[in-house]
């Protein structure tokens, strides 16, 4: 089957959650603005490491990451690495603990994702503090990642339809 | 939901060496962000920023398009209900800005006429270069915004931003086509700013939130200073035009001054990026002047046109700037004149936030 299949499609397939990588980081430069900008827009990068680290590891290597990561930092215009950092860990302690979340109930992922993002809040927090030599406000990191928190299933839904129906199709 | 996936277990081999390179990425990371630390404005990171600013200004513009779209149909329903009411406030207020307009005309004919009864040299008129907000900063601790003109619309780093309300920001990275502008309420953000009704200067310090507060303040200037005082930039280090609108004060307590912005960041989508550049001294006035401060005695002064010309660098040459254009009688227009009592703090504060904005 697999040879069968047209070289463009199986690269296609491959590079699809790093491209929705870059996506989710031009969607957080994007001025949505909702509601007259009160709501934050929510961390997608985050959501596909952390996704594909579970499901399918292979589709976003760690270099995938550093490269959103980097992307995300340039972008942002922030210090360079701050994202990199948090997103490098996310995933190598997502895949350390991958035995656990494979086949369980999406609740406990979601939980999962909780914790990790609540982690990787903890550490931009303290990575904009060392770096602005000051303790930085807690709240517009906490409303940010909470939306994130909030807006998973709906993406993790989403992604997973991805996934099983167009990326590891055979 | 579903439990897919958990037929796919990695070899051993490929975990072990996916593990190495995690970790080899991660140390490259961190020391990235220890370079950051130490040169926020690093250039080989700058160069990388302004080319991914160039490289994905069309995306931007292509992803900020439906969104306007969107924004604009939503704002048309919202007119539509109040339509009426709008039109008498509206009517209320040109009714308002035609008296301000009338005066405004008669002002500037005397600002005209003094000016040639002084022949002083003034600043170059800035000109305006208008672009389109297609992308904002959409992390917790940046408030940027991305524009869509740079260096080939005659956009350069340092360059003021205003809406259509109030000043903005300024340009921090330019790429080619397109440039980030820090905005007043970032954390990095320093802004001479002149605060009207008691005439003084003081820097405007963005703090994470909406309303940026006042440093660099004396005391006793402090205790003057009342809720609603319009705070305008001063032009001090002459990267900004005096007196484009900033906002007001708004808050007064023991530890800080807070300073309303007029700038609504909410329905900023245009802004003018305004070229500018400080005025240089007339070379006649410039030799009248050398000529004069030798002749008060040889004062060590000699160097003060040169200094009048450029931005106020740091503290000392405020100083003799100051002195020298006390010695003399020929007025010269240049800002470090009548900033002389706060130029010493103003350019302290100006060369410490040298490379700010990280």
């Amino acid at each position: 089957m697999v040879e069968e299949r047209p070289f463009f499609t199986s690269v296609a397939r491959a590079i699809t959650p790093t491209f929705l990588g870059f996506i989710g980081v031009l969607l957080l430069v994007t001025p949505v603005r909702l509601f007259e900008g009160g709501v934050p827009t929510p961390m997608f990068p985050l959501v596909v490491v952390f996704f594909w680290s579970i499901y399918g590891p292979g589709y976003v290597p760690s270099i995938s990451t550093f490269l959103i990561g980097l992307f995300q930092d340039l972008m942002l215009g922030g210090p360079v690495g701050v994202w990199m950092v948090v997103y490098l860990l996310v995933q190598y302690l997502v895949i350390s603990q991958r035995d656990y979340f494979l086949g369980r109930d999406q609740h406990v992922v979601w939980l999962g994702f909780a914790i990790c993002g609540a982690g990787a809040g903890l550490l931009v927090w303290l990575q904009h503090s060392v770096l602005a030599g000051t303790f930085v406000p807690v709240l517009p990191l906490a409303m940010q990642m909470l939306v994130t928190i909030a807006c998973y299933p709906i993406i993790a839904i989403a992604f997973s339809q991805l996934h099983r129906r167009v990326i590891i199709e055979q | 939901m579903n439990d897919f996936g958990q037929h796919s277990r990695q070899r051993p081999g490929k975990q072990g060496s996916r593990r190495l390179s995690m970790i080899f990425l991660l140390t490259v990371s961190v020391l990235m962000l220890v370079v950051s630390m130490y040169g926020a404005r690093a250039s080989a990171f700058e160069k990388a920023r302004e080319m991914v600013l160039d490289l994905f200004e069309p995306v931007l513009t292509v992803f900020s398009m439906p969104i306007n779209w969107v924004d604009n149909r939503v704002g048309d329903v919202g007119d539509y209900f109040n339509v009426l009411e709008q039109n008498e406030q509206l009517r209320a207020e040109n009714a308002e800005l035609r008296a301000w307009m009338q005066e405004a005309l008669t002002l500037r004919q005397q600002v005209d006429y003094f000016k040639q009864m002084m022949d002083v040299k003034v600043a170059d008129e800035a000109s305006f270069v208008d672009a389109q907000v297609i992308g904002e900063s959409g992390g917790p601790y940046q408030r940027s915004l991305i524009v869509n003109a740079g260096t080939g619309d005659g956009v350069e780093v340092g360059d003021g931003v205003i809406g259509t309300s109030g000043l903005v920001g300024h340009i921090v990275t330019a790429g080619k086509s397109s440039s980030r502008v820090l905005m007043l309420t970032d954390f990095n953000n320093r802004t001479p700013v002149f605060i009207e009704g008691i005439e003084v200067e003081a820097i405007l310090a963005g703090r994470f939130q909406d309303d940026p507060e006042l440093k660099f303040l004396a005391t006793r200037d402090r205790a003057g200073i009342r809720p609603g005082m319009r705070v305008i930039t001063s032009g001090t280090g002459g990267n900004l035009p005096r007196g484009l609108a900033v906002g007001e004060i708004a808050g007064i307590t023991d530890e800080q001054i807070t300073v309303r912005l007029f700038a609504q960041y909410n329905n900023t989508d245009f802004v003018r990026i305004v070229d500018y550049t400080f005025a240089e001294a007339d070379p006649e006035q410039q030799e009248e002047l050398e000529g004069g401060v030798i002749e008060e005695g040889g004062s060590p002064a000699g160097a003060a046109p040169e200094t009048q010309a450029a931005p106020v660098g740091s503290a000392p040459e405020a100083g003799a700037t100051q002195d020298a254009a006390a010695n003399i009688s020929t007025p010269s227009a240049t800002e470090p004149v009548d900033a002389a009592p706060v130029a010493a703090p103003v350019a302290e504060a100006i060369a410490e936030s040298g490379d700010v904005n990280g």
